[in-house]
């Protein structure tokens, strides 16, 4: 058996795969296909303070091999997840990563205050959620909003702390250092890529606030490269994402330099694709004679 | 029951009018546990462009064969690809999913109303209260008279043909099916037995002002409804619906919603 544990910035992962945050809920709603104990770890829905209702109007947009949506973070704040969803997870034995939101850098600060006495191993920071007016990709575009609030959870928290990145900036680099500048223990890359759908019948854009974010494998080799150029930047490790369906998917984002992957889009089209995924990297690394998941990170021969 | 993503083999699948479709899957899981109202989430395989599964609600069901019936309508990607499927072609489906419709234990009499494919999610509902003795009228809508596919297995499952309307006249009352419930609730009132329950299922504007209608007249109605759904299972809240008390996801604590809870779009 190869050994696949990892170590995501001080997070102890049993192996390297976890979920893209709303893409899972908190586990409840997969638990009928997956033993989310299975997972290296459960990312949950990103989580504001009072909760936020999301965005009006269709939601959803089928695009070749992805998707569109337009959530909005709709989630009912840190509270509920602290009284409904952390206890259970923790009596599944699942390791867990909270995705952080925000409209303010308070608010963010003010999340991770609340969870501090509660069993979580690592926030994932959302400064790169499109679909929401303030906060989210509003504050993951600049290296100085993204030094601000980095900075200020940093002082929040002793735990591990992710930040999670946008695709959307000219140099995806230049914020993954201003990250790891201000704190940051490790980034997740990529959200959703900036998007759009019409329909021409209304002449109208599918969603209410006009553009959405795009997800699945359509943006797989998009995120792969941004991977690729982060592992360059910055010495702090990374989570990849973006399209991963199957171990083959999160063994070349492996390579590419990720030291963990998340599943998201891809547990829509299969509720078992995390699992999958743990058996299938599990799978490959024994045909392969590789002993420890490790020497995938980073592989890539160039 | 908890929820199981199982293998479905395609039995048969006709073409029954145009862009309507009827198809039988074997799947002994779904065929004995699915409960009216509810739905599957079924895998189109082989559409590499089309990742997400389609929701489908169950027509039919022989329990002692294993099998289920889905009638579809072939509008987009997806459903288009489904009219291909050869029987022997084995796909994945998601079951049983949602809130089934729940009719009051002490209902007399129920009306159903149906508008095009809609019809379908009422089938096993007219079954099981059939089986129970409780009093139905059925109440079927269509654009024209070839699209009222449901009507031979409203008659049988009933024992007598249920109403009709098509919005061109071709058969049964000419105009939309509103029509024949406002004449259903004006007939069984002067029976002096009215309804207790109503199930809608159809096109959106139907069943708004079907709800209304069968509300105002005291009748306790649900209708089963359907949006842009990706997990089907409660987790991506894609399909949320507005209610009064706030957004609520169609796929779990749906598909079936209190008609006077819901803030029509």
């Amino acid at each position: 058996m190869a050994l696949m544990n990892v170590d995501l910035g001080g997070l102890s992962m049993k192996n390297p795969v976890t979920v893209a945050s709303g893409t899972f809920a908190a586990g409840r709603e997969y638990a009928d296909f997956v033993d989310v104990a299975k997972l290296g770890a459960v990312t949950t829905k990103g989580v504001s303070l009072n909760g936020w209702e999301g965005n009006p109007g269709v939601r959803i947009a089928e695009t070749p091999s992805g998707i569109l949506n337009s959530i909005g973070l709709q989630n009912p704040g840190v509270e509920h997840l602290k009284e409904h969803d952390l206890p259970w997870l923790s009596g599944q034995g699942a390791t867990v990563i909270v995705n952080v939101s925000g409209h303010s850098v308070q608010e963010y600060v003010s999340v991770i205050e609340a969870l501090e006495e509660s069993p979580v191993g690592a926030y994932e920071i959302n400064i790169s959620c499109p679909n929401v007016d303030a906060g989210g990709m509003a504050m993951g575009c600049s290296c100085a909003s993204v030094e601000e609030v980095v900075g200020r959870c940093r002082t929040a928290t002793e735990r591990p702390l992710i930040v999670k990145l946008t695709p959307n900036v000219t140099d995806v680099t230049e914020i993954a250092r201003a990250a790891e500048a201000s704190g940051a223990d490790a980034l997740s890359l990529i959200n959703t890529l900036l998007g759009m759908a019409v329909d021409i019948r209304t002449r109208r854009s599918v969603f209410s606030r006009v553009v959405g974010g795009l997800s699945g494998p359509a943006v797989r080799p998009v995120a792969l490269r941004m991977v690729w150029q982060c592992s360059g930047a910055v010495s702090i490790p990374l989570l990849g994402m973006g399209g991963i369906a199957t171990a083959e998917d999160a063994i070349s984002f492996m390579l590419a330099g990720a030291t963990a992957v998340a599943v998201g889009t891809a547990n829509f089209a299969n509720p078992h694709a995390a699992a999958d995924v743990v058996d299938g990297i599990q799978a490959w690394c024994e045909e392969e004679g590789v002993e420890d998941v490790n020497e995938l990170i980073g592989g890539l021969i160039c | 029951m908890g929820l199981e993503d199982m293998q479905a083999r395609v039995h048969a699948n006709k073409q029954l009018f145009e862009n309507l479709w009827l198809m039988e899957l074997e799947c002994p899981s779904v065929a004995a546990n699915i409960m009216p109202g509810q739905f599957v989430h079924l895998e189109v395989p082989d559409l590499q462009a089309n990742i997400l599964r389609r929701p489908f609600s169950i027509f039919d069901r022989d329990e002692d064969a294993g099998t289920v019936e889905v009638l579809y309508q072939a509008v987009g990607t997806g459903t288009r690809a489904m009219r291909t499927w050869e029987p022997g072609l084995v796909t994945r489906m998601i079951g049983c999913i949602g809130r089934p419709w729940e009719v009051p234990y002490d209902t007399e009499r129920a009306l159903l109303v149906g508008g095009g494919v809609g019809a379908a999610p009422l089938n096993l509902l007219c079954q099981e209260l059939m089986a129970s003795d409780v009093g139905v009228d059925v109440i079927l809508g269509a654009q024209t008279e070839g699209a009222l596919v449901c009507r031979a297995r409203y008659e049988r499952t009933c024992g007598r043909e249920p109403a009709c309307s098509t919005d061109d006249g071709t058969y049964g009352r000419e105009g939309f099916a509103t029509v024949l419930v406002e004449e259903a609730l004006a007939r069984a009132q002067a029976e002096g037995r009215p309804y207790d329950y109503a199930a809608v299922c159809g096109p959106e504007p139907l069943m708004r002002a079907a709800s209304q209608l069968l509300m105002e007249a005291g009748v306790r109605c649900q209708v089963s409804l359907e949006r842009r759904m990706a997990c089907g299972v409660g987790a991506c809240l894609s399909c949320v619906v507005d209610t009064a008390s706030g957004k609520k996801r169609a796929c779990v604590d749906g598909p079936i919603f209190d008609a006077e809870e819901v803030l029509w779009r």
